[in-house]
């Protein structure tokens, strides 16, 4: 072994400790950067505020937005069983009273064409159609009711134990969480009944049929949020950042002093963030399709008009968020509250129906929610502008209101 | 016929406690070319943006091609340039030039046409497809000098126009303002550069919001004795401070 080898290194790691202690940090230079941080912070309230106000608005918003099911989602019942004779001990009164009202809010209906019609209408969400022979076919038949009409008769042997039959569940499938639930809570209450009954074998739920969005997938439920997401998130803060940055620059004091009028230049934006706006919903809508095999059954061109008028109401409160943000800094401070508000208050993913009841004012309150519904219901349910006029109305007055303080908060001079 | 195209009787401006403009009486006419001269926080860019509309008074009233302002219907009257840049950096020199001549009413053939004429006053004629953000300072405030200019407007109101700008361009803006004044534009102008407060028909020293003296720089010279207007100004600014 050569000894002046290992020497060697040992020299050079020596040497490397004492390039590292010339190099080593200054202390007293990190506290000094730590400090400037800290007093850049205590002259600027507004950023301690939101460091504190986020995380608390993200904890409040996900717990109460998050851990709620779906609530109060209204079903038609059509109920034919002839009871078999039994009166109110028919399996299909049994089955209603065990469906969790707190899931569902059940009304009846007096035949299924008329129930399937307001489903169409969007005024209930399924229709849960109770067969004729459902009492007689669960119990054997209906000549000869088992101990009829005991409250809860144990034991009932059945005539023809081959029998079987369905209770049909037509859900409108479009909003997946809630058709689910719907589903959930009518097997919830068929199990529960058989197993009163002890009849488990001959019941069943045929959940095959759908009013709308037959075969829905989360994605095709999920496509239409996260493209008004998208557009809603963008088209605000881009904006928002162009008028921050006209200010800056002083391209907007230049205007004001030309002959353009302050109502031009909204209506010059919201042409140019409109068109945007359509052509990244046609983007977005490209990829769903190609990639994810995205349903669309409606009309197209109702779906891009609407996401217009989203990316025009957009723009127009990036326009009037523009006025207390003084610098591209604070305009993104938007950014939390604008994302969080849409995801957890306006259905693009979680449905409206499952938050909480005292919190979905709110959520009428955000023009997401009407432009998700609309959107949604022109993708997946097929509805014409006769069916989502009042999301377009709602849409129109976001866009007007915000369109008209927007040019008055410009046309006001300090 | 309006003669004096700027008035300003005890014109008052303030923010909070803050008096900007402080009991200013001034009378522009037609075809003069006005410096104002007064160090930064004199108040000179408050002023100018109260002629231009963009500012309210708080006291007094001023009065633009015999209006009172604000009002929106001078807006196509005046040339505005800035103490800001106010150009569009993304873009090149002519869509800048391209997008505030539709702003005027300029037609494509004007724009055109204009855009030759300024670019060549403003040394920037090889430079039309460049990026404003690429260009140096000098070059994006000479940019942004031929767009308040573009509709040829009968009052210019320049706010430092010349900062930036190397001392030969600068004589050669002064020789197109001398040009424009001859053809009857009145120019109301912001400067520190003493040479160009010279070439004014007429200068305002202001400080502290106050008009302390007014007068041709020759005026201004004999009345305080001296023989710059540098010292002119700070003879006039020692006796306005007591």
């Amino acid at each position: 072994m050569n000894v002046g080898r290992p020497v060697a290194v040992v020299k050079r790691v020596v040497a490397d400790l004492n390039v590292a202690r010339g190099e080593r940090m200054n202390i007293g230079r990190v506290v000094a950067v730590v400090k400037r941080v800290f007093a850049d912070l205590n002259h600027d309230k507004r950023t301690v505020g939101l460091i504190v106000i986020v995380p608390l608005l993200f904890m409040l918003a996900f717990g109460f937005a998050f851990q709620g099911d779906v609530r109060d989602v209204r079903v038609l019942v059509v109920n034919d069983d002839n009871g078999g004779g039994l009166g109110n001990a028919s399996i299909s009164d049994r089955v209603i009273a065990n469906l969790d009202t707190a899931t569902l809010t059940v009304d009846s209906a007096t035949n299924e064409s008329a129930a399937v019609a307001e489903v169409q209408n969007g005024k209930a969400y399924a229709v849960i159609v109770f067969p004729t022979n459902l009492t007689e076919t669960v119990y054997g038949t209906a000549a000869q009711p088992p101990l009829a009409a005991q409250a809860n008769p144990p034991g009932i042997i059945a005539i023809n134990p081959q029998a079987k039959v369905s209770i049909r569940v037509l859900a409108d499938k479009s909003n997946t969480e809630v058709s689910r639930a719907i589903i959930t809570a009518v097997n919830a209450a068929v199990l529960k009944t058989a197993d009163e009954n002890g009849q488990s074998q001959r019941l069943s739920v045929d959940t095959t049929g759908a009013i709308y969005g037959l075969n829905a997938r989360f994605i095709d439920f999920f496509c239409p949020g996260i493209v008004c997401l998208a557009i809603w998130n963008l088209t605000t803060l881009l904006t928002l950042q162009a008028f921050v940055g006209e200010r800056e620059i002083g391209t907007l004091q230049r205007l004001f002093a030309s002959p353009l009028r302050e109502s031009e230049l909204v209506a010059g934006y919201s042409i140019a963030y409109g068109t945007l706006g359509v052509m990244q919903a046609g983007l977005l809508l490209a990829v769903g399709v190609l990639l994810f095999n995205v349903i669309i059954v409606g009309n197209i061109i109702l779906a891009f008009a609407t996401i217009a008028l989203l990316a025009i109401v957009s723009q127009a409160l990036g326009i009037l968020l523009s006025s207390v943000a003084h610098s591209q800094r604070e305009a993104g401070e938007f950014m939390p509250f604008l994302m969080l508000s849409a995801v957890l208050l306006s259905g693009i993913i979680w449905p409206i129906e499952a938050i909480p009841v005292w919190l979905r004012p709110a959520s009428y309150l955000i023009p997401t929610t009407y432009a998700v519904e609309a959107v949604r219901s022109v993708m997946m349910r097929g509805w014409g502008l006769s069916m989502i006029w009042v999301d377009i109305v709602a849409l129109l007055v976001f866009a007007i209101t915000f369109l008209v303080l927007a040019v008055i908060m410009l046309k006001k001079r300090e | 016929m309006v003669k004096d195209y700027i008035e300003t009787i005890d014109l008052e401006k303030s923010f909070g406690g803050l008096q900007a403009i402080d009991k200013f009486t001034l009378r522009v006419k037609k075809g003069e070319i006005f410096g104002l001269l007064g160090p930064n926080a004199a108040g000179k860019t408050t002023l100018i943006k109260i002629l231009c509309s963009l500012l309210m008074p708080t006291g007094g009233a001023a009065y633009v091609l015999g209006k009172r302002v604000p009002d929106r219907h001078i807006a196509p009257l005046i040339g505005y340039m800035p103490q800001e840049l106010a150009l569009y950096t993304n873009v090149s020199v002519h869509e800048n030039v391209e997008f505030y001549g539709a702003i005027f009413g300029l037609s494509k053939d004007q724009i055109l046409k204009r855009e030759r004429e300024l670019l060549r006053l403003i040394d920037l004629e090889a430079h039309t497809k460049a990026i404003v953000h690429n260009l140096s300072g000098g070059m994006q405030r000479r940019v942004s000098l031929a767009c308040a200019l573009l509709h040829e407007p009968p009052l210019l109101f320049l706010d430092e126009p010349t900062v930036g700008v190397d001392p030969q361009l600068r004589m050669s803006f002064w020789d197109y303002f001398e040009g424009l004044k001859d053809g009857g534009t009145t120019i109301l102008i912001t400067t520190h550069y003493m040479d160009e407060a010279r070439r004014c028909d007429r200068v305002g020293f202001m400080h502290a919001g106050k008009l302390i003296a007014e007068g041709s720089p020759h005026e201004l010279l004999d009345l305080t004795h001296t023989d710059s207007l540098e010292d002119a100004f700070l003879i006039l600014s020692r006796e306005e401070r007591g």
